[in-house]
């Protein structure tokens, strides 16, 4: 028997998604219908609330599809769906431990859905959900609550920053890790806080202040995870940052498809898309990177949250923590107080009894230690430490990467205090630069070029070395005394003024004056006045993009650099008179350029080219051919990152055992790519072309091309008169001119 | 050329035969699932293999837990042996499963997908006694109310035929039971697609949605059945009709000896649920949950709220003529009745 055939409107049964889809196109011709589905949404509920836990799965149509339904075209009739939205709330406030899965997850869906539609506001969502967040039991929809609870944030500050609803919120999170210590609670707010601040939603101090909470309370879990936070939140959201960046569209190549390939709705708006995109990126770009301030800068009360963290999980004989969440604690309390400078006396003597070669990651210790020195800790009381380590770590008899370590430990609580260390005990451990032990050797200079640097006067005369020795004769370094503070400066401002210097003198000479003349110095102030707002346009020129040149002081005198050239001569001349003045001059040099600082205002236009200056001063310093001493390794640190057990550990690679051939055939091959076979570039290039499932150029397709194919036209090639193969001849050169048979003058 | 030899290539992997080597064992194709598993013990379970055939008692049971299954015709024939078991026991001797144990699996069977299981149903519940259907209004309720309401219009008309018989069997309790007057009244008039006053004029091309059936006779059928209802609710007391409760008061009085008046007020109730109005355990209801129990209530709620519109969609239905305006004229007889007898005595 043959099947029926069923008629349009006989399919359509019970089809929400069509009652749906009409009515989207037409509200109110389907109104009928609407309040019918909605009277039998308010027939389930009724049903449901009976009795939540037993399966709602009635016949045709159950509530969740209902639910679903309504929350799509809730928008078309808001005065017959104004009790909706509270609806679901209720349902899913009251009954989310006993309701089915499926229906829990339409629940959250669809509350979303309503807020997308602007049927309810964010704060109310976010109290809905936070809630249920923390207090179901079941793991998936956790997951999907903190992944709306996030998605939810991330939209409302994605246009500008939603102040109110982030303080409601942080707010809510603050109590949550507060009010109850001892519960694992806290941890979804610290998942969430971290997150946000990953994506710089959350920059303010009030979000460290959480995670501050957090770091105090009482369940390790939490301590862990505020601590975490302040050890690694930064660097986590720096490297979103440069993901962010990384991904580019290219604009040309995504132009270039369209005119290529079919020409589809779907690609053109693709294609909008990631123009719109770039353009979006290119105005970011030319607004001012925001400050983010790094979590320990945006700490209230450092001082305060240090020595609670000491004393309650560290000195604390009751605390739960084990070794590594006590060493990560230990990290961040040795952090904060190298960073801000702070004073907990009994930090040190609590590192006393850890300071022993066999103690478990002692290195970690140690790092701590040289980060928790800083110049205004008293030396009496970093010397014994110090001591304590040259005891036990470096000796003859003690082993190479022991000794390194130890040295190395030294070396980093001398470099932030340089007092810590004894004269007798500095020369001994000075001693052990003639180590066999590469590891060791290269420690114990480190130490030896540190305190060249810093105290030359406690080294013996013969290790002060040159310049050390002479700067000390002329009395120009001092030994620094406790807290001693260096004036501020400005960094590479005298390189700013050199240039300065320079540039008025080129100008001078173009004018025809004495190259000394200071008279024009006004002229020049007015013309950086003018040149105010460079810093704009040397962005976008950055980019490539055409800028309108105005007239413009800075360009002039980039200008007035290559004319400066062809008056070599006279600026040669110029030269010898300089060098006579340079001498007079290089006594008030220093100060000379301090009045550059002191007495204007420098400009956008001169900052920008104090960071040009310095990274070119940086750039050459590092070049082989360079004279000057590269800069030692601890100076060239910032003070926010931190100190780690590897950079302790040091060289000691170099003083272990020299490696057994197995061991060096295994490290030749690590840096090797898996090739099974040998293979010509051009070969491997191909097969990875025909892997990616790429066409073949046409000169492959011709020399594939079968014989049999190619005979036709070879043997009437002979029988060709000249005038033929003028013709053939003509026409390829013509091809060859305009681009191939299709040209490509359109492009 | 380079691509379909490329081609060729792909589809000769697909067909390569796999070499079979002697003494080895055959490789195991690439789609093979291992589904050998592990246990620390085999359990198994007992078959119920018994020399005596089960019991009549056990069978409904077993039947009533067959109400669920997936298949339609397993649901219809166990409905249909229930109905024969029912309506075949001896007069007077009471169900082999009380009704409170029948009802809630026989209730989500009112939304079925299938016909035959909905008729099958029907005749089920019109074997069940009236009196004991009376304290279950309110269950069945809300599941009469999503059939009239489906999008299916076979399931619309279906649960209108049990709207009608719950009013014949217990008219009283399904017009006072909470949610049972307005909810009601509204779902009808959105079945009759009375609820606006466009709506309801005949000319208007209303855009139904979904199956419409055979547009007359179901209308037809749902206008007896609001008639039905309507004089349940707030038609003319009858003495000794369905609003026993009004009339009763003589009858009863007559009951007791002189000097004893109106003792029937202070006696127990006779209703299952006599405090129900007050709603002790229940969610708070709102205007349209409420329970109406008085007939002055109802008609008051009536004529503020439903009056306009039924008299609107009545007379247009009148207009059309032909069996729709034939049956619209019952119900018109019924409210002009209570519009006579008004708020009440």
């Amino acid at each position: 028997m043959v099947k029926r055939k069923l008629g349009a409107l006989e399919k359509v049964e019970a089809d929400l998604p069509n009652l749906q889809h009409k009515i989207r196109r037409d509200p109110k011709s389907y109104i009928e219908d609407f309040r019918a589905q909605h009277y039998q949404y308010e027939s389930h509920r009724e049903i449901f609330m009976a009795a939540p836990s037993s399966a709602t799965d009635t016949g045709v149509i159950s509530l969740r599809d209902l639910i679903d339904f309504i929350s799509h075209v809730a928008d078309c009739y808001p005065g017959i769906c104004k009790d909706f939205p509270q609806q679901l709330i209720d349902m899913l406030m009251q009954h989310h431990l006993v309701l089915e899965t499926e229906l829990r997850e339409k629940l959250v869906g669809s509350l979303v859905l309503l807020k997308k539609k602007d049927l309810m506001d964010s704060a109310t969502l976010l109290h809905t959900l936070f809630p249920i967040l923390i207090s179901t039991p079941s793991k998936t929809l956790r997951a999907l609550l903190f992944q709306k609870i996030l998605s939810e944030l991330r939209t409302a500050n994605s246009k500008t920053t939603n102040h109110k609803l982030n303080r409601t919120m942080q707010t809510v999170l603050f109590n949550l890790v507060t009010s109850d210590r001892t519960s694992a609670k806290g941890l979804w707010a610290i998942k969430i806080t971290r997150e946000l601040w990953k994506r710089q939603i959350w920059t303010e101090a009030k979000a460290v202040e959480i995670m501050k909470e957090a770091a105090l309370s009482q369940n390790e879990k939490v301590i862990i995870g505020g601590v975490r936070f302040f050890l690694g939140g930064d660097k986590e959201r720096e490297e979103l940052e440069d993901e962010d960046s990384d991904e580019e569209v290219n604009v040309g190549q995504v132009k270039h498809q369209l005119t290529i390939n079919k020409k589809t709705r779907k690609k053109a708006r693709v294609a909008e898309k990631a123009i719109k995109a770039v353009r979006n990126k290119e105005r970011k770009k030319g607004n001012p990177a925001p400050l983010n301030f790094s979590a320990l800068h945006l700490l209230h009360d450092p001082q305060g949250f240090a020595d609670n963290m000491f004393f309650k999980h560290l000195q604390n004989g009751k605390s739960k923590l084990n070794l590594e969440q006590k060493l990560q604690v230990l990290q961040l309390v040795s952090r904060l107080v190298g960073l801000h400078k702070l004073h907990i006396m009994p930090l040190y003597s609590y590192f006393q009894k850890f300071l022993t070669p066999r103690q478990p990651s002692v290195t970690s210790f140690l790092a701590s230690l040289a980060q928790a020195s800083h110049d205004l800790v008293p030396p009496d009381v970093l010397e014994p430490l110090v001591q304590k380590i040259a005891n036990e770590f470096v000796s003859e008899a003690s082993a190479g990467e022991v000794a390194t370590a130890g040295l190395n430990a030294i070396r980093e609580i001398c470099a932030r205090q340089p007092l810590a260390i004894e004269e007798t005990l500095l020369q001994d451990l000075v001693m052990y630069k003639k180590s066999k032990d590469k590891g060791v050797m290269m420690a114990s200079k480190g130490l030896l070029s540190l305190y060249r640097d810093v105290g030359a006067q406690m080294l013996k005369k013969r290790d002060r070395g040159k310049e050390a020795a002479m700067s000390l004769r002329s009395g120009e370094r001092q030994e620094r005394r406790y807290g001693e503070q260096a004036a501020g400066e400005i960094e590479g401002l005298e390189l700013l003024a050199k240039w300065k210097d320079e540039e008025r003198r080129k100008k001078n000479i173009e004018n025809g004056l004495p190259s000394d003349a200071e008279d024009n110095e006004e002229e020049n102030d007015e013309a950086d006045w003018a040149a105010w707002n460079v810093e704009d346009d040397e962005d976008s020129d950055i980019d490539g993009e055409w800028i309108n040149v105005e007239e413009d002081v800075e360009i002039v005198l980039s200008d007035s650099e290559d004319e400066g050239k062809p008056a070599s001569k006279k600026a040669k001349q110029e030269e010898e008179a300089k060098k006579d003045t340079e001498k007079e001059v290089a006594a008030d040099k220093d100060i000379d350029f301090m009045k550059l600082a002191t007495t204007r205002i420098l400009t956008p236009a001169d900052l920008a080219k104090l960071t040009e200056l310095r990274a070119q001063a940086a750039a050459e310093a590092t070049l082989p051919g360079n004279k000057g001493r590269v800069a030692a390794p601890w100076t060239s640190r910032h003070t926010d990152d931190p100190l780690t057990a590897g950079e302790i550990e040091g060289l000691a690679a170099l003083s272990a055992a020299k490696a057994t051939r197995e061991e060096r055939i295994a490290h030749a091959k690590e840096g090797k790519t898996d090739r099974s076979d040998h293979m010509s570039k051009e070969a491997r290039r191909k097969e990875r072309k025909e892997e990616q499932g790429k066409s073949t150029t046409n000169k492959e397709k011709a020399r594939k091309k079968n014989f049999l194919m190619t005979l036709g036209k070879a043997r009437s090639k002979n029988k060709r008169s000249l005038v033929e193969t003028r013709a053939v001849l003509k026409a390829h050169v013509d091809r060859g001119k305009r681009g191939g048979r299709r040209g490509n003058v359109g492009q | 050329m380079g691509s379909s030899s490329k081609r060729k290539k792909d589809k000769q992997k697909d067909f390569q035969k796999p070499k079979l080597k002697v003494g080895k064992t055959k490789a195991k194709p690439d789609n093979y699932t291992d589904t050998s598993f592990k246990s620390k013990s085999i359990v198994l379970t007992q078959q119920s293999l018994h020399l005596s055939a089960p019991t009549s008692n056990a069978t409904f049971t077993h039947n009533l837990s067959l109400l669920s299954a997936k298949s339609d015709s397993q649901r219809r024939d166990s409905l249909a042996y229930l109905t024969t078991t029912i309506s075949s026991r001896p007069v007077n001797s009471p169900l082999p499963q009380p009704v409170s144990v029948i009802l809630p699996s026989l209730l989500p069977l009112i939304l079925d997908g299938t016909t035959s299981v909905r008729t099958q149903l029907l005749k089920l519940l019109r074997t069940l006694p009236p009196g004991d259907v009376e304290d279950h209004v309110a269950q069945l309720l809300p599941y009469v109310r999503a059939g009239m309401t489906h999008l299916a219009a076979d399931i619309r008309s279906s649960a209108v035929e049990i709207l009608s018989w719950m009013v014949e069997a217990a008219g009283e309790s399904t017009v006072s039971c909470a949610g049972g007057w307005i909810k009601t009244l509204n779902c009808f008039l959105s079945v009759l697609g009375w609820h606006t006053e466009e709506s309801s004029r005949w000319s208007s091309s209303r855009a139904s949605f979904g199956k419409s059936g055979s547009q007359g006779k179901p209308m037809v059928k749902t206008l007896g059945a609001l008639a039905m209802f309507l004089d349940a609710g707030i038609g003319k007391p009858s003495i000794g009709g369905i609003d026993s409760e009004m009339s009763g008061d003589d009858d009863e009085s007559a009951d007791w000896p002189f000097p004893l008046c109106q003792t029937a007020q202070h006696m127990i109730s006779d209703s299952s649920t006599p405090f129900a109005y007050l709603n002790l355990f229940g969610k708070p209801r709102d205007e349209e949950g409420e329970m109406y129990e008085t007939r002055e209530d109802r008609y008051r709620v009536f004529s503020t709220r439903f009056q306009p519109a039924i008299e609107r969609g009545i007379k247009s239905a009148r207009e059309e003529g032909g069996e729709l305006g034939r049956a619209s004229s019952g119900v018109s007889k019924v409210l002009k009745e209570a519009i006579t007898y008004g708020p009440g005595p």
